[in-house]
């Protein structure tokens, strides 16, 4: 029987250098892996890159904008939604 | 009888092996080299994107053989005998892939940036999904509120 921790597996990996000009770019991505014994779950994505030029290093972080806006209006819209049950509710107690 | 079941037996085994092979190649989207694509050049510049990528795979089998309490499955026994043995078994399995692009890295003489892709149909998507949540319960509350 496997152990939680290797069904379940969150790595960063670190991809081939790229040169571009005189910069060396490396990219840098996360992997969920969850593996069952019939079948397994993959969700993989990129989270930055690093630059190195001229001796100096950078880190790039990769945002992905639509899931955060995504999240936002979801998150915005459930609270709305939470704040009106609550005083319709709260309406309905006091009618009473 | 026996042996059209031990034929039957390895072909199962052949197709769970083969299916947990498939399942192994799954894995290989948790490489760098999956969600990274390659360098593009443009000009002077040197694009690579950015994707995030997403897979889920399944199977199953199940089964069941024996013999019927009151027979003794022997050559001589007829068909109705020999189809009280028993039987059935069965085999499933699915899987779905995605990807979608979150950024491009863009390399040039003036340095290096990173700009994000958005995608506007999500978005709309779930601006829709939001406001159709609080048209709803406005209405409730409205219905209440009358009530």
């Amino acid at each position: 029987m496997p152990t939680l921790s290797e069904m379940i597996q969150f790595e960063t990996h670190w991809g081939e250098p790229v040169m571009a000009g005189d910069a060396e770019i490396v990219p840098q991505s996360q992997a969920l892996t969850v593996r069952w014994p019939w079948g397994g779950y993959v969700w993989h994505r990129p989270v930055g890159v690093v630059v190195r030029r001229g001796g100096e290093e950078q880190r790039l972080p990769i945002v992905d904008v639509t899931r955060v806006a995504q999240a936002a209006l979801l998150a915005f819209g459930a609270m709305f939604t939470l704040m009106v049950l609550i005083l319709s509710f709260q309406k309905k107690a006091s009618a009473r | 009888m026996s042996k059209d079941f031990a034929g039957f037996e390895v072909r199962m085994a052949e197709g769970q092996e083969q299916a947990r092979e498939l399942v192994e190649k799954l894995f290989s989207v948790a490489e760098p080299g999956a969600v990274f694509g390659e360098p593009v050049q443009v000009g002077e510049h040197t694009v690579i994107t950015a994707s995030e990528v997403t897979v889920g795979m399944g199977f199953g089998s199940g089964g069941g053989f024996g013999d019927a309490p009151a027979s003794q499955g022997d050559e001589e026994d007829g068909p109705a005998d020999q189809a009280a043995h028993g039987g059935g078994y069965g085999s499933g399995g699915g899987g779905g892939a995605g990807g979608r692009p979150v950024a491009a890295i863009i390399a040039g003489p003036d340095g290096v940036r990173v700009e994000p892709i958005v995608d506007v149909t999500k978005l709309g998507l779930a601006a829709l999904t939001a406001l159709g949540g609080m048209f709803l319960a406005l209405n409730r509350m409205r219905k209440a509120s009358r009530g």
